[in-house]
């Protein structure tokens, strides 16, 4: 009786006890959805020093933001007049509205943030890197399918943050459009399209929401997919590259089953299957990896669910064309732009480039074609892939980090050091008083 | 293929039924497809905007005191000195932000480009980036690539005064009540 309840009990929990290396990883090609897994990987490939699994930590936050999202759709009207006040109900009335507002906000900068920190991990192992030796693999289009994920994550942040119409929201979206208006010939075009008319209004409202609830969420899991696909495609994570391969022959016996592949069919024969195999100690990905990537989803959630009782996602006045809050300041990781189009206007004899398109438009597009020319550029040695701060990379993994560090000042500077009007205060000095309301 | 069928083949002067129908289907494709490409992008250009008009009555010219008033409904200063009146626009030239007024009393003295000594009683500062202008619009400090418009002002039959935002004028215009 004992037995019985816990082999039931067994059975609902945890079913999964392969009784042999060949059913473990058998089974992930059986089930739907461990087949997104290859059948072993190498333990190299899941060292948690070598990729930190910060790919995984995004896949969680997004199904958080994918979850606290869907939920937040039927509590948010995207109307002028009632979307304010939705934030407010959400806030106050609500039952555990603020709590999945919270989650929704903090769960997006931690993407925003573990997006950009896993752009770097993969700069510094030298990852984007195409082998001139290993056929079938191309890894520079996962490097450029990331590049894209990393834009359509900043404007995911960018479209959200301006849902809630407030202060905020307003003044991020009037900059955005000035931005796109200093763009030349085609600035007045694109700034119609993002605002639908001349004024921030309802037209603009309507379009951000959309863009953020179906659009670009759309994009982004086309994206996640296909960047997932490509890790397969080019044979596991970067650093099984420098373990090379193994030829494995063995003959197979087909049993007659019912089945869909090609084997079923052909009976009577032995084939003799020829296998490529990553040289060096390699695991089951069912378990180990199945039940690390659940590890890692409790783990994610958890502390984003903590943050989320700490950390209040603000709500300004009512939004106002009258008034501009004095400083006025993006969300901080577009602080580092907003440093930029305020440093960066160019005034050469009466000829004047605003700082809108050098520091708005000019400087982040050079930065991403650098970005992404940069796997054709590098011409370090293929023993560089998928190792840390390999030797041959050393110049430019050090002005990868100045540019990265440039960012981060700027950010702070931005955060901490501009006050009311902008002035740069040190930060011991205390800012001048300003009015908080109109 | 079996001999007793004939393919037609292209000839100078003409294309096969079979090419011409793969045509036809593959141009109906991709003309379908453009055209409802362009309507859904046409779409998002609006014909008719609800918006506030950019001429609109001020109020009357007593309503306004000696020297500077922002209308924040409308984002406009009205600046009058004695009987004369001129509008300069609120919205930064830089990136859209909507500067403050800054007043000066004693007023603020400074050397401008010419380098005449001119006094100033007020300023515009714009809070998003730190532009700063003076009071005739002209940018002496921050990002704003361009000076701040002076818009023209009329008076309507009824004797108020009508800002006209589609119309940019110098900086010698004045409307004399």
């Amino acid at each position: 009786m004992k037995n019985k309840i816990k082999s039931f009990m067994r059975s609902i929990l945890w079913s999964y006890s392969p009784a042999s290396e060949r059913e473990a990883a058998d089974s992930t090609a059986r089930n739907f959805l461990l087949h997104w897994f290859p059948a072993k990987i190498a333990t190299r490939s899941i060292s948690f020093s070598y990729s930190m699994v910060l790919g995984t930590i995004i896949l969680a936050l997004f199904t958080i933001l994918t979850v606290t999202g869907l939920v937040l759709m039927f509590l948010y009207v995207p109307s002028v007049g009632h979307a304010y006040w939705s934030i407010k109900d959400l806030e106050f009335v609500i039952p555990y509205g603020w709590f999945i507002r919270d989650l929704h906000r903090v769960a997006a900068q931690l993407m925003v943030a573990t997006v950009f920190i896993h752009l770097m991990r993969v700069f510094l192992t030298g990852a984007y890197k195409q082998s001139t030796t290993v056929v079938g693999s191309y890894r520079p289009l996962n490097w450029w399918i990331g590049l894209a994920l990393l834009l359509v994550t900043m404007m995911l942040s960018y479209t959200g943050y301006l849902l809630p119409w407030d202060q905020l929201a307003l003044w991020a979206i009037t900059i955005g459009d000035h931005i796109a208006l200093s763009a030349p010939l085609v600035g007045p075009a694109i700034s119609k399209i993002l605002i639908g008319g001349t004024i921030i209004d309802q037209n603009t409202l309507i379009r951000w929401y959309v863009a953020h609830v179906f659009f670009l969420p759309l994009i982004i899991f086309m994206l996640i997919l296909w960047h997932m696909w490509r890790i397969r495609k080019d044979g596991g994570l970067a650093a099984v590259e420098a373990l090379g391969t193994e030829r494995i022959q063995q003959d197979k016996v087909v049993a007659k089953g019912k089945t869909y592949s090609l084997m079923g069919i052909v009976q009577g024969i032995t084939p003799t299957i020829t296998q490529y195999r990553v040289r060096g100690e390699s695991v089951n990905a069912s378990p180990y990896v199945t039940r690390r990537i659940l590890v890692i989803f409790v783990f994610v959630t958890a502390i984003t669910m903590a943050l989320a009782f700490y950390i209040k996602a603000p709500l300004e006045q009512p939004a106002n064309l009258m008034w501009t809050p004095n400083p006025a300041k993006a969300p901080w990781y577009f602080l580092w732009l907003q440093e930029l189009v305020a440093d960066t206007t160019i005034r050469i004899k009466g000829f004047t480039i605003s700082g809108g398109f050098v520091g708005g438009i000019i400087i982040p597009t050079v930065l991403l074609l650098f970005a992404a020319a940069w796997p054709l550029l590098d011409k370090s040695t293929d023993a560089a892939i998928g190792v840390w701060f390999h030797k041959s990379r050393r110049l430019q993994n050090t002005a990868f980090l100045a540019v990265v560090a440039v960012i981060v000042i700027l950010i702070y500077v931005g955060a901490v050091m501009r006050g009311p009007y902008w002035h740069l205060y040190m930060p011991w000095q205390a800012w001048i008083k300003m009015p908080t309301r109109f | 293929m079996p001999d007793n069928i004939q393919e037609q083949k292209d000839t100078e002067q003409q294309i096969s039924r079979r090419r011409f129908l793969s045509y036809l289907g593959g141009g109906l494709v991709v003309g379908g497809l453009l055209l409802q490409g362009f309507a859904a992008l046409r779409s998002l250009f609006p014909k008719v905007l609800y918006e506030p008009p950019k001429k609109f009555k001020v109020g009357m010219p007593s309503d306004f005191p000696e020297g500077v008033r922002f209308l924040p409904e409308h984002r406009l200063f009205i600046i009058r000195n004695d009987d004369r009146f001129h509008a300069i626009s609120a919205i930064c030239t830089h990136l859209g932000c909507t500067v403050n007024l800054a007043q000066y009393s004693p007023p603020k003295d400074y050397t401008s480009a010419s380098g005449k000594e001119v006094s100033e009683t007020f300023e515009f500062h714009c809070p998003c980036h730190g532009s700063k202008y003076r009071e005739n619009g002209n940018v002496y400090a921050g990002p704003a690539p361009l000076p701040l418009p002076w818009f023209k002002l009329y008076l309507a039959p009824d004797g108020q005064i009508v800002a006209d935002t589609n119309t940019t004028v110098n900086h010698d215009f004045r409307l004399k009540v």
